[in-house]
């Protein structure tokens, strides 16, 4: 059977034509995965679906404005919940933890990997972060999720600012071809 | 054109950069297609890491809330005039608002013609409409009487009868905000922890309806506050207040 399920990109145009039934349909689609993302960056349940609320009717708001060459709907999407929960995160955290330890104390997602396991970009994702070097796994990470400028890495981590840039730019070319291989 | 910003694109993508410097990297994204090509080759590789992360179901209520939100998020292209109706201090009956809701939905029928059918007053009516089917099957409400600066506005939280039916408060005389503030209604648990239960913009209306998108029972006491923001812990001043009253006990 075809699946009938609208691209994201017609959801998006849907949405900016004030259509409930696209919302729907996109928040079936990514709420499960806004959330977690927000719960991981801010481990909290409450604040978590604040987020989430709070970019759903950003994008509804917003959809007009969406551009493709920004990338793909779920990626916007996702950057708008990423951003909304970092923001909160940095301005709870009115100073960051000087220790590395605590930085990397935050919730972890070592017990994750056999739900990744369903699909193959999932899968995908999964290995090639692990297969990253850990200082660049740890950058990501630390960057990511906990929310830290590239700056403040530096100081975290104890390396020059060029090197912090460079974990990034080696780590995220390392997950970037392994995506390519399976597309 | 600015030079080129590659070094930076991975921070960007990663949103590891300070405010300032991600609004600079999206100006010049703006203005340079090889750079904004290169970030949005970034922001998919970034757009897969929430596939890491071990998923979590949030609360069914949650998808609930978002569609209330957006359904009564309702474009107003054009401020509507300043009605002549004033509610002073007086507080809300059941009969009297419904009363004076029929009346502003036959002066929102004047507007239409007048006003050439904005949005803004369709949707007043269409919510209006709904409030009054609510009101008519029954419930529970609760006063709000404002505090310091919100003294003569006020807040009636209503709790309809019929399943189904959304909670709401109803505004009367809100008060310009101060600047970046956040009015917020929260609903209070015997244990004191605050539920959030609905942000909101003023209108500019002598009466404003707000729906919240939880349910009542089990909280004993409802509030507004003016937030920072419209998520996370409540921090703001209470500005209203109300005890909600246990439901009558069954004979």
């Amino acid at each position: 059977m075809p699946d009938q399920q609208p691209p994201d990109d017609a959801l998006l145009a849907s949405l900016a034509a004030r259509d409930l039934g696209a919302l729907a349909t996109l928040y079936d689609r990514y709420g499960r995965l806004a959330y977690s993302l927000a719960y991981r960056i801010l481990g909290e349940g409450e604040a978590a679906e604040d987020v989430v609320q709070d970019a759903f009717l950003s994008a509804w708001r917003g959809a007009g404005s969406y551009r493709r060459d920004r990338g793909n709907p779920r990626a916007w999407l996702l950057s708008i919940v990423h951003h909304r929960a970092v923001d909160i995160l940095r301005r709870k955290t009115t100073f960051r933890p000087a220790p590395l330890e605590m930085a990397e104390s935050q919730p972890s997602d070592d017990d994750t990997a056999l739900a990744a396991e369903k699909n193959v970009e999932h899968r995908t994702v999964r290995e090639a972060l692990e297969a990253l070097p850990q200082a660049q796994r740890r950058t990501i990470e630390l960057a990511y999720f906990g929310g830290y400028t590239h700056v403040e890495l530096s100081e975290l981590m104890g390396v020059p600012l060029g090197t912090v840039k460079g974990r990034m730019r080696i780590g995220l070319q390392k997950m970037r071809r392994a995506l390519e291989r399976t597309r | 054109m600015n030079e080129h910003v590659f070094d930076e694109l991975e921070a960007y993508a990663l949103g590891a950069l300070d405010r300032a410097d991600a609004e600079r990297i999206a100006r010049h994204l703006g203005a340079c297609e090889s750079c904004r090509a290169e970030a949005a080759a970034l922001a998919e590789v970034v757009g897969t890491l929430p596939e890491t992360v071990t998923p979590r179901d949030p609360r069914p209520v949650l998808r609930d809330r978002i569609l209330a939100a957006a359904r009564t998020d309702t474009p107003r292209p054009t401020p509507a005039p300043a009605r002549q109706w004033s509610f002073g201090r007086v507080r809300l009956s059941r009969v009297a608002f419904v009363g004076l809701a029929a009346s502003v939905i036959v002066l929102g029928a004047a507007d239409i013609d007048a006003y050439q059918r904005t949005t803004a007053i369709t949707a007043q009516r269409d919510q209006l409409y709904a409030l009054i089917e609510s009101l008519r099957q029954g419930g529970r409400e609760w006063y709000m009487a404002g505090k310091d600066t919100f003294v003569g506005a006020g807040g009636t939280l209503y709790d309809p009868r019929a399943d189904g039916k959304q909670p709401f408060v109803l505004f009367h005389d809100l008060p310009p905000m101060p600047a970046g503030k956040v009015p917020t209604i929260w609903l209070v648990s015997p244990d004191s922890t605050w539920a959030r239960a609905a942000t909101f913009k003023p209108n500019g209306q002598d009466i404003q309806a707000v729906p919240i998108n939880m349910e009542v029972a089990g909280f004993d006491r409802c509030a507004v506050t003016l937030e920072d923001s419209p998520w996370g812990p409540r921090y703001g001043t209470v500005v209203m207040e109300s005890r909600i009253a246990p439901p009558p006990t069954q004979q």
